[in-house]
């Protein structure tokens, strides 16, 4: 009687440990892709099903779509492993990398290794195109924007630039600069002459000229930094563990295959705004890295 | 004795006064240079996106924010009534003849109340990874600690005499309090826990950036890229979804109150909670949000004590701190001055119905899109954040004010009138000065709500405590965030403590009787 | 006769000075006891003391020999108090209210289901009747009472409560001379024999000294303490006058 127990106790427990493992693997077998929407955020967020079903055709892996639009939940949810894949900015990129050691960096656009910022300022502040960096120097005691705190062209690099001309944040007027929040809103606050100057993703800015957000006769670009690498596709260390072999190096491949030919293909490079995928390496960043460190966005 | 003793009724109206260098400020440094964007938001509020996939994508961002407000709602005005009993005196002077126990409990709970949700949600995602528990805990933690507050203050408010009287015929301590006290306390239970529904709708919004979706992410997406047409469609069925919960909070307020037995409309609301609650939860997996999808457990990133030196020796504590209670204290003068202020000058029925509209818009559009729009027009400044800040509260307080006002018979009124004096003066002596107590107990709360998001605007600033824990929270630094936590805990802490002492000072231990409405947004 | 209730040196300091001052007081079994004063000579404070409610800063006060500090909570069951502003619990019925005297004897459940539906609606209506109400009452809302039915439910959630000692503080109150009455012969009939069988002890105070006839045993309170305490039938006008005079 007592060994029958015992038998039947131990086929329960293996029964529900294989139906946990089973479980696991289930969950395990989705592939989580997140984004931090910065051009066109509200289509991207939207459209997100079109690359989902794209890579769910080239990969055969469950795909899906997890909205985190907040940079530093973004970063995080990479740390934790609940994101697998995600389309980080420059900075945040380098910090989900750090707090994740290994972290792939798979693919950027065909112009984020060469991205810019501009510096615009509203024509009623006087101030004159720069020639050099030095010429930052006229933003001192004019009241100036930058976009979000964790932007890499909205924030990061122009603070840079502006640290290497000798302007700190505490030159501006009233102390210290503002956060407009995105970079359509430091256009909008800029062109209103709520501030005098500000920076932003070149991208958003010549989209905004184009669609007629941007008004030439009210705000106008003062200065193009030099190129920096910016966005990116990073992914998990693990991947080839969970989805076999090979699995990282498929993915990428996916990404970098996306062209013009099929029509939703083309939808979704219109989305980010490029003409295609290109592979991109850790050390384009080291640049991003350095600075983050010495403005303490990286620790 | 010829000592100045300030009636609640000025104290309430004082606050008006931070009006004068806010303004100040605002107007010296005004420009038109918005006008345009200002005539297109407004032109968009008409004209809302159509596109079908905004508005499905809108739909369905409302069905998970309806959802996950239900359900956190539910969870957390259970857990706070708990609390709540657990932290009044009243509980523990009935019990065990002590009440000090009451008071530890309090202040303890202060902790999770001066937290602000969206720090809860990012605190919670770093040890819960994306889950949807992320944000129904962010939107619990707080929550719970509030409705605990508010439950608490309103037993320890009651009249006690019918307790002293059972007590002493020997009765035991439980049924004592719930005979004495549960039939005062069940309608003003209901009619907060039901606004605590609308609270807790604002939350679900702002916490779906946390990978659970949501309206919050339309309305955020859409206002980072300033399509205003997009942003007015989320904006609108929110707004549908408040007001018809209005609608219905209030109907089923007036139906219960008719059925007089407080404890059956308890016993209703409990069950009307549970069905919810259940309902709710195969509603969110009908949107794709699975609760019961495994957590992953994550040990959370602890600054060391070396860490937190740096980080105490790094950060200009007193122009943050200071800056901070600056923007609190012109925020709160705003919010609370300026309804009774508004009602006192135009108190007519066309009157107070402008207001009231007011009052609404002001709090269905979220903080930082009022701020950018002040923004437009003025430049940047602590008196912006503030007026910013303040301006979605006072449609909150304006709310209250007017309830509580309706709740109350307008004798007064009418004898001040019927003996000749204004309708101005009838109304601040005749309508307001019985409403004041209340108003000001709600002034404190609201001060306390306040001061925590000024997280939300202090960007405008680019200054405070607020914006200081952005900065740190977007730079990882642990060690920062954990000191700037401390200090708003213990700033909250200190405000607690500083308002009741006021209140028991100025307005006696026991005339403070609010009926609460609402705390929080 | 055994004693009851004992206050021994009772000492009792207010906000405005000295409230009880030295009280010595014995009630026996079954009597009736007249509790004169003028406005705040101490006679709330003397019944709060006496109920418990009011623990005083000096002195005993002993429950049939026991210390009333260290009481436990079921035997003050037996002290029934009809409170000068009445404490019934305006959002109630009747019946719930009266109910809320026996609470001492039942548990939480029983707390929580009369406060849905009232029970033991038949002991309510035996209390009620013992109070000269009608039955038909027992449902009203305690809101809809006029003050001398209000007055009476009171009383009749005391002898719900059946208590061996009634403390009635002031409950002629603010009654018109027919109610005085009635109240005051429901108070005595009770305190003799109740139609509940128990032998009952009556300590009320009053304004009314042509009243107190219908007393055992009168006391006169001044400024907190003792100025008289003897047979009714013995009190006389200079006595009264005393009590009553201003300083």
């Amino acid at each position: 009687m007592f060994p029958q127990k015992c038998r039947a106790l131990g086929v329960t427990a293996l029964i529900t440990s294989i139906g946990l493992v089973a479980c696991s693997n289930e969950a395990r077998q989705t592939l989580n892709v997140g984004a931090i929407p910065d051009q066109n955020p509200e289509k991207l967020n939207r459209l997100y099903k079109l690359l989902s079903s794209e890579l769910n055709r080239e990969l055969n892996v469950p795909i899906r779509y997890k909205p985190v639009t907040n940079y530093a939940a973004a970063v995080s949810a990479f740390r934790t492993g609940s994101l697998d894949l995600v389309w980080f900015g420059g900075l945040t990129g380098v910090q989900a990398r750090l707090q994740k050691p290994g972290a792939q960096v798979l693919a950027q656009r065909d112009f984020d290794a060469n991205f810019h910022s501009v510096f615009i300022a509203n024509k009623a502040s006087r101030l004159g195109q720069i020639k050099n960096i030095n010429g930052l120097k006229i933003l001192q005691g004019k009241r100036f924007t930058f976009g979000s705190e964790s932007s890499t062209s909205g924030r990061l690099m122009p603070q840079y630039f502006l640290y290497q001309a000798g302007v700190e944040l505490n030159d501006f007027a009233g102390q210290h600069p503002g956060f407009s929040g995105s970079h359509d809103a430091t256009i909008a606050l800029v062109q209103s002459n709520s501030f005098e100057a500000g920076a932003l993703n070149e991208k958003v800015w010549i989209s905004a000229i184009k669609n007629g957000r941007a008004d030439p006769k009210k705000v106008k670009v003062i200065w193009r930094s030099p190129p920096y690498a910016d966005y990116h596709w990073l992914a998990q260390p693990n991947l080839d563990h969970r989805f076999g072999s090979g699995f990282t190096l498929r993915l990428q491949n996916a990404l970098l295959n996306l062209n013009n030919q099929s029509s939703s293909q083309r939808k979704i490079l219109a989305l980010f705004g490029a003409s295609r995928f290109i592979p991109a390496s850790i050390d384009q960043y080291s640049k991003i890295e350095k600075v983050g460190r010495e403005l303490g966005k990286i620790q | 004795m010829n000592r100045l003793s300030p009636t609640p009724t000025i104290l309430s109206l004082l606050p008006a006064l931070a009006l004068i260098p806010v303004i100040g400020v605002v107007v010296t440094n005004v420009h038109d240079g918005g006008r345009l964007l200002l005539v297109e938001f407004v032109g968009a509020a008409l004209q809302p996106s159509l596109d079908p996939v905004v508005v499905q994508s809108a739909w369905h961002g409302l069905q998970i924010t309806v959802a996950t407000a239900l359900f956190s709602w539910a969870i957390s005005s259970f857990l706070g009534i708990l609390l709540g009993l657990a932290s009044a005196s009243v509980v523990w002077q009935t019990c065990v003849g002590q009440s000090w126990p009451a008071i530890v409990i309090r202040r303890f709970l202060a902790i999770p109340r001066a937290i602000h949700e969206l720090l809860w949600g990012l605190l919670l995602l770093q040890i819960l990874g994306l889950s949807p528990w992320v944000a129904i805990l962010a939107i619990i933690i707080p929550y719970t600690a509030l409705v605990a507050r508010v439950v608490s203050d309103q037993l320890d408010t009651q009249d006690r005499r019918a307790l002293i009287a059972l007590q002493q015929s020997g009765s035991k301590p439980f049924p004592v309090l719930i005979t004495a006290l549960g039939p005062k306390m069940g309608p003003v239970l209901i009619s907060y826990i039901g606004y605590r529904l609308e609270c807790a709708l604002r939350g679900a919004t702002l916490l779906g950036v946390f990978g659970m979706g949501g309206l919050g992410i339309d309305i955020q997406l859409a206002f980072r890229s300033l399509d205003f047409q997009e942003l007015w469609t989320p904006l609108w069925m929110l707004a549908g979804v408040m007001f018809s919960l209005e609608q219905i909070l209030s109907w089923f307020r007036s139906h219960l109150r008719s059925s007089k037995n407080a404890i059956k409309q308890m016993i209703i609301t409990v069950a009307l909670m549970i069905i919810l609650t259940l309902i709710s939860v195969p509603w969110l997996n009908a949107v794709d949000i699975d609760l019961s999808e495994s957590v992953s457990w994550n040990a959370f990133p602890w600054p060391t004590v070396a860490e937190l030196k740096i980080a105490f020796n790094t950060l200009p504590w007193i122009q943050l701190v200071s800056s901070t209670i600056m923007v609190t204290l012109l925020a709160a003068g705003i919010a609370i001055g300026i309804p009774p202020m508004g009602m006192m000058l135009w108190p007519s029925r066309v009157g107070i119905g402008v207001q009231s509209y007011i009052w609404a818009l002001l709090r269905l559009i979220p903080t930082p899109i009022s701020a950018l729009l002040l923004l437009l027009f003025s430049q940047t400044s602590l008196a912006v954040a503030a007026l910013a800040l303040g301006a979605h509260n006072l449609g909150v307080m304006g709310r209250l004010l007017k309830e509580g006002l309706d709740e109350q018979s307008n004798s007064g009124w009418q004898s001040l009138r019927a003996s000749g004096s204004g309708t101005q003066t009838a109304w601040l002596y005749g309508c307001f000065s019985g409403q004041s107590p209340s108003y000001l107990a709600y002034a404190a709360y609201r001060t306390d709500v306040i001061l925590r998001e000024t997280v939300v605007v202090g960007w405008v600033g680019g200054t405070g405590l607020g914006w200081q824990l952005i900065e740190s929270l977007g730079s990882f630094n642990w060690a920062q965030v954990a000191l700037l936590t401390i200090v708003f805990a213990t700033l909250t802490l200190i405000g607690e403590t500083l308002s009741d002492q006021c209140r028991q000072h100025w307005l006696g231990p026991s005339k403070v009787r609010p009926m609460i409405l609402d705390l929080q947004s | 006769m055994n004693a009851l209730l004992e206050l021994k040196g009772v000492r009792v300091h207010g906000p405005r000075g000295i409230r009880l001052n030295n009280i010595d007081l014995t009630i026996s079994s079954g009597e009736r006891i007249a509790l004169l004063g003028s406005n705040g000579a101490g006679k709330s404070s003397l019944i709060a003391v006496a109920n418990g409610s009011l623990t005083p800063n000096r002195g005993l006060v002993l429950w049939q020999g026991h210390s009333m500090q260290n009481l436990r909570q079921g035997k003050r069951q037996a002290i029934g108090t009809l409170w000068q502003d009445l404490r019934l619990i305006e959002e109630l019925n009747v019946a719930q209210n009266i109910n809320a005297g026996a609470l001492g004897s039942r548990n939480l459940l029983w707390a929580v289901a009369n406060l849905i539906y009232p029970l033991e609606i038949n002991a309510c209506k035996e209390c009620l009747q013992a109070v000269g109400l009608s039955t038909d009452l027992i449902s009203a809302p305690i809101g809809e009472l006029s003050g001398g039915q209000r007055q009476r439910v009171a009383l009749a959630r005391v002898l719900r409560q059946r208590p061996e000692l009634i403390l009635a503080d002031e409950p002629l109150f603010s009654l018109d001379p027919t109610l005085i009455e009635e109240v005051l012969n429901l108070l005595l009939a009770n305190a003799i024999i109740s139609p509940l069988a128990i032998h009952r002890t009556l300590l009320m105070s009053m304004h009314q000294p042509d009243l107190i006839h219908n007393f055992d045993r009168v006391i006169g309170l001044r400024s907190g303490s003792i100025v008289f305490d003897h047979p009714s039938n013995e009190l006389d006008a200079k006595a009264l006058a005393w009590i009553y005079r201003s300083e």
